[in-house]
């Protein structure tokens, strides 16, 4: 990444070759782990991605045994060419446009805040903006229902009070519900990797800004702000990666709002045509939804980072 | 303990970043110029934003929580009648209230709820500590090291981010049923362990915070490779390691789907699966039984994160951190 | 520089020796626990019923069995995820040799298990037990003539109204059509509703509607021949619609909080629902005493008083399993312990004995015998079986239906998408459809 070419200066009187002994000897426990746990999988899935499943003997109920059958780029042109498949995707890109940035940056703010020093003890906002994060998802998701819900929700209840009737699960609006849910629970965790950043800033480094006359602010923008870019770039990123994979808000929220579809993002789609809740149903498909839309995510991710460099140069 | 060497290399560093300080300071102190000059202490205005801001929000995200807390002392007719703001029963009752809850989230859990959370508890501690220090590992060697393949080692990582990870999940059930793996502690341990994400933080903390000069001046005095790693660098990256863990914690702990294909045991299930599995059911009424298992639940992850508390404000290792 | 490369070697073999050793309990633990001895043969039961406290759990009734049938020990576990995954899992287990000897599977299930390769044919051994179970629940774990298992419960489709409230608007459970329109029509004008358009049940409840005058689902010679709009459906599209359009039904989704507040409040006092549900309309509506009744359906959809299903299930044996007649021995004991099972919640398929109403739910519908009640709608179900693959077909109307609902679509689309995803899911697994 952007880091790379600043630190990566050679390691004077280091030879190659033990580079690469000692580099590969700590780099050996997760990739072996990795290959088991990634790898392996993600070579099932796609060599699973040019298969169906279907039942062989035809008839009413088939063999009773379902037979795994070369489809060729079958599955890939399924994908490719469902107008499920698209909508999903233009709605989860439309979801983090909308989500990331705001959660970024309330979360780069927060952290700003607590990392100021002007409000002393801050053990308890710490605690309390990382909370959510604890919560197990589906769990947030039902709370959140429940506060959604015209009739039961004091949030609605206290909405309607003062004139502003909200349905949250009414048309679009039903978007900004779930990237709520998002929000709640990552804040406060991106917060926690930024404050981090902001407290391996070398306290001597600003204690020299202020002696110097620098303001609170100007410390902010220019020395703190400078030094968790590294941070806030690879949250972003993530948060990109982890939105686009968008599944567990839209899974629960289907209780309440029968009309989020099984394929109202696509990773629903891929775990429901993997479970069979969506036809043509199965692993192969399945697969090919999910290497699609991690070939789209892979482009949107390297479009962000292009982006973002030639904004740097400039 | 290599605490001669340590003493030396710290003074080394903290003369090269009071360097480096005095540099940047006096890059803001140019911009500063121009500026009015201030009082370094915040105005009253600035401080009152401040406490309402911050105030504002823990409102919001803590909000959901009070009234889920609420709502774990209630029946599922109350849930839905009376006041979400406060107790459905008088003060009196709440302790009766809260026990009836208890006794119906036992119920459905089958009185294993403890014991699923102590399994959640060792799942999520092994699989974090393993992949804490497997991460930081290969985040040291890929920021430090340059040994044929990182390039794509480090490129096929980034790109399993991309991956749904729920996808992965019947794939690895297949392999691990292979290897006989299926139904033990292992099978929940060791996806939970690998995380890209943890690589990756590992990684940007080593570029960040462990100096090359530091690993040079070590070198030189004669240290080992992995002797430098343990008792220097995973000291600079202690509070990464934090982060790290954490973030492998609170993910082993709220997986759900894994287990829930791995295991058949009821003795080995940890809390979520039991908790998804009462809230899956479409016959299931006792939200509020659910939510008391929730917050229970949750417990274990406050005391810990309270706990932790303490590595993240130290800044043990701050002083000889390096931008 | 060697001593270094040693140090590092050291760890992360032991590392390595650890895993080994963790690996070595785990798969030790695992073997042990599918032994057999001698000719006690052990089978393992997956089953989902609710286990809730006050109920006979399952382990217990188990127990019984395990202590007077010391060759045949049963090991029942209860799976906690949803339906959806659990096929899933039941395949994987199937493939990897490790499935359960029995497993619960809805009815609507049952075709896409077998279509799957996750049953085990076990007419021989079944058969014998026929006579234990109504004979419309035994024929839907029935396919091609062959038998994979006996059923356990059934969901009928009834009628659940407050009487009190009723009376208080001047209705009565409605016979005809045009009764339920008009009292729908008059209780809406009170702010109140006797019916209900669930969203979210659309692919069981609206099924299961039309299903009570014919089926969906027919197969000739060997091809599936597939009408979903029949005139059960067209009588229960034009009903709904009629309903939604006059704001006459309530609209929410059943398993949305504010179904249970609609009951809890009042608002909402009648509503069909499978008989599964009296036990949660009964929670829902704050329990205790009330003047809450069952009824059975009225002709309201051509159906001429008979009702369709919504949900029940039955155990199956799971392809690979060694013990047939052991399993199926142990499964005709536990399915006919009505009592115990009328606890979880169920209305039984077994016809041994006469299911009584809990005391909880005499006192909450008024003291009527519920059981009785939905005994007999179970009874006088109309034929109707599912597809492979009908789990697509139910999400897509589901889908739908979110539309009917909201007024953005129509109540007859729910049966053509449900005509259209038939077709393309039997297609898909290429299986013979008749055009």
């Amino acid at each position: 990444m952007t880091a790379q070419k600043h630190t990566q200066k050679k390691v004077r009187g280091f030879s190659t070759k033990r580079q690469n002994i000692t580099g590969w000897a700590f780099m050996t426990p997760f990739a072996v782990l990795f290959s088991f746990v990634f790898i392996l999988p993600i070579g099932w899935a796609i060599y699973s991605s040019f298969f169906r499943e279907i039942s062989e003997g035809g008839g009413a109920y088939g063999g009773g045994e379902l037979v795994h059958k070369f489809v060729g780029l079958d599955n890939f042109i399924y994908a490719a060419t469902s107008d499920k498949f698209w909508t999903g995707v233009g709605r989860v890109v439309l979801y983090t446009v909308i989500q990331v940035p705001f959660m970024i940056i309330s979360a780069l703010a927060l952290a700003m805040l607590i990392d100021s020093y002007i409000v002393k003890h801050v053990t308890g906002f710490r605690l309390g903006y990382f909370l959510p994060f604890a919560i197990p998802g589906v769990v947030a998701s039902l709370i959140w229902v429940y506060l959604y819900n015209g009739q039961i929700s004091p949030i609605a209840k206290g909405l309607a009070a003062l004139g502003i009737p909200v349905n949250f699960y009414s048309g679009n609006i039903v978007l900004l519900s779930m990237a709520n849910i998002t929000t709640w629970t990552y804040t406060g965790y991106n917060m926690l990797i930024f404050l981090a950043a902001l407290q391996a800033i070398p306290h001597d480094l600003y204690e020299a800004a202020r002696i110097d006359g620098a303001n609170g602010f100007q410390i902010a923008m220019q020395v703190k702000l400078p030094s968790v870019r590294g941070a806030a770039l690879l949250a972003m990123l993530l948060s990109i990666v982890g939105t686009i994979q968008l599944f567990n808000e839209p899974q629960i929220m289907q209780i309440a709002d029968p009309g989020i579809s099984k394929s109202y993002t696509p990773m629903m789609m891929a775990l429901n045509t993997s479970q069979g809740s969506i036809t043509p149903s199965g692993d192969g498909p399945a697969s090919a939804i999910a290497i699609v839309m991690a070939i789209i995510a892979g482009l949107l991710a390297m479009v962000y980072i292009m982006a973002e460099r030639k904004v740097n140069e400039s | 303990m290599s605490t001669v060497q340590n003493a030396q290399m710290t003074d080394k560093q903290r003369a090269r970043e009071q360097a480096r300080a005095r540099r940047k300071a006096e890059r803001i102190r140019a911009k500063a110029a121009h500026d009015l000059p201030r009082s370094m202490q915040p105005s009253k205005p600035v401080v009152g934003l401040t406490w309402i801001i911050l105030v504002f929000a823990l409102l919001y995200f803590l909000f959901p929580i009070y009234w889920a807390v609420i709502a774990s002392t209630k029946s599922p007719s109350e849930l839905v009648s009376t006041n979400g703001l406060w107790f459905a029963v008088g003060p009196g009752e709440i302790a009766n209230a809260v026990a009836k809850n208890y006794a119906s989230l036992l119920g459905w859990t089958q009185n294993r709820f403890w014991q699923w959370v102590l399994n959640s508890f060792i799942y999520s501690g092994v699989s974090a500590a393993v992949g804490t220090v497997i991460a930081v590992m290969a985040g040291y060697a890929t920021a430090k090291f340059d040994f044929r393949g990182k390039g794509v080692a480090i490129g096929i990582v980034m790109g399993c981010m991309l991956m749904p990870a729920a996808l992965l999940t019947i794939p690895q059930y297949s392999i691990f049923h292979s290897l006989h793996l299926t139904n033990t502690v292992l099978s929940v341990i060791i996806p939970c362990s690998v995380s890209p994400f943890g690589f990756f933080l590992g990684r940007v903390y080593a570029q960040s915070s462990v100096p090359n000069e530091l690993l040079e001046a070590a070198r030189i005095d004669g240290a080992g490779e992995a002797r430098i790693f343990f008792t220097m660098v995973l000291r600079l990256l202690s509070p990464a390691m934090v982060t790290i863990f954490l973030f492998l914690f609170v993910g082993a702990w709220n997986n759900f789907l894994l287990p829930l294909m791995m295991l058949t045991d009821e003795s080995l299930k940890p809390i979520t699966l039991g908790l998804y599995g009462m809230a899956s059911l479409a016959t299931f009424n006792e939200k509020g039984a659910l939510m008391m298992g929730a917050l229970l639940g949750v417990l274990p992850l406050i005391v810990l994160f309270l706990g932790l508390q303490r590595y993240w404000q130290s800044g043990l290792s701050a002083g000889a951190v390096k931008e | 520089m060697n001593t270094r490369g040693k140090h590092l070697v050291a760890g992360v073999a032991s590392l390595a020796v650890m895993a080994l050793a963790l690996a070595g309990c785990g798969s030790t633990s695992a073997s042990s626990s599918s032994g057999s001895k001698d000719e006690k043969v052990e089978i393992t039961y997956l089953h989902r019923l609710p286990d809730k406290e006050g109920m006979t759990k399952v382990d217990e009734i188990v127990k019984k069995w395990n202590a007077a049938n010391p060759n045949i020990q049963v090991k029942a576990t209860k799976y906690a995820g949803e339906a959806s995954n659990m096929m899933k899992k039941l395949e994987a287990d199937v493939k990897a040799g490790t499935a359960p000897d029995l497993a619960q599977l809805g009815y609507a299930e049952v075709p896409e298990a077998f279509t799957k390769g996750v049953l085990e044919d076990v007419t021989a051994e079944a058969d014998q037990y026929k006579k234990d179970f109504s004979a419309g629940a035994y024929s839907l774990m029935q396919l091609n003539g062959k038998t994979f298992g006996l059923p356990q419960d059934g969901g009928p489709l009834v009628y659940y109204y407050n009487e009190a409230a009723f009376k208080e608007l001047g209705i009565d459970v409605p016979k005809t059509q045009d009764e339920l329109l008009a009292s729908a029509q008059k209780a809406a004008a009170a702010g109140k509703y006797i019916m209900s358009f669930q969203a979210d049940e659309a692919g069981n409840m609206l099924t299961g509607l039309a299903g009570a005058s014919s089926p969906w689902y027919t197969v000739k010679s060997d091809k599936w021949n597939v009408n979903t709009n029949t005139d059960g459906s067209k009588a229960v599209a034009d009903v709904f619609q009629k309903m939604i359009d006059a704001k006459s039904a309530f609209v929410n989704p059943r398993w949305e909080p504010s179904f249970d507040a609609a009951l809890k409040d009042g608002k909402l006092i009648g509503t069909v629902g499978a008989a599964w549900e009296a036990p949660l309309i009964m929670d829902s509506a704050g329990g205790g005493e009330s003047t809450w009744k069952v009824a059975q359906l009225g002709d309201w959809f051509g159906n001429k008083g008979k009702t369709g299903p919504d949900g029940g299930s039955g155990v199956v044996a799971l392809k690979g399993t060694k013990h047939k007649a052991e399993a199926m021995k142990f499964l005709d004991w536990f399915n006919t312990q009505v009592e115990d099972l009328t606890t979880q919640g169920l209305i039984v398929s077994a016809t041994t004995a006469t299911a009584k109403t809990p005391d909880a739910w005499s006192k909450f519908y008024g003291g009527q015998d519920v059981m009785k009640e939905l005994v007999a709608a179970n009874n006088n179900m109309g034929d109707f079986n599912f597809i492979p693959g009908y789990s697509a077909v139910g999400a897509a109307m589901k889908e739908t239906a979110a539309k009917a609902a909201d007024g953005s679509g129509k109540v007859a689309d729910i049966f053509s998408v449900a005509q259209t995803t038939s077709v393309d899911t039997l297609k898909n697994l290429k299986l013979s459809v008749a055009e």
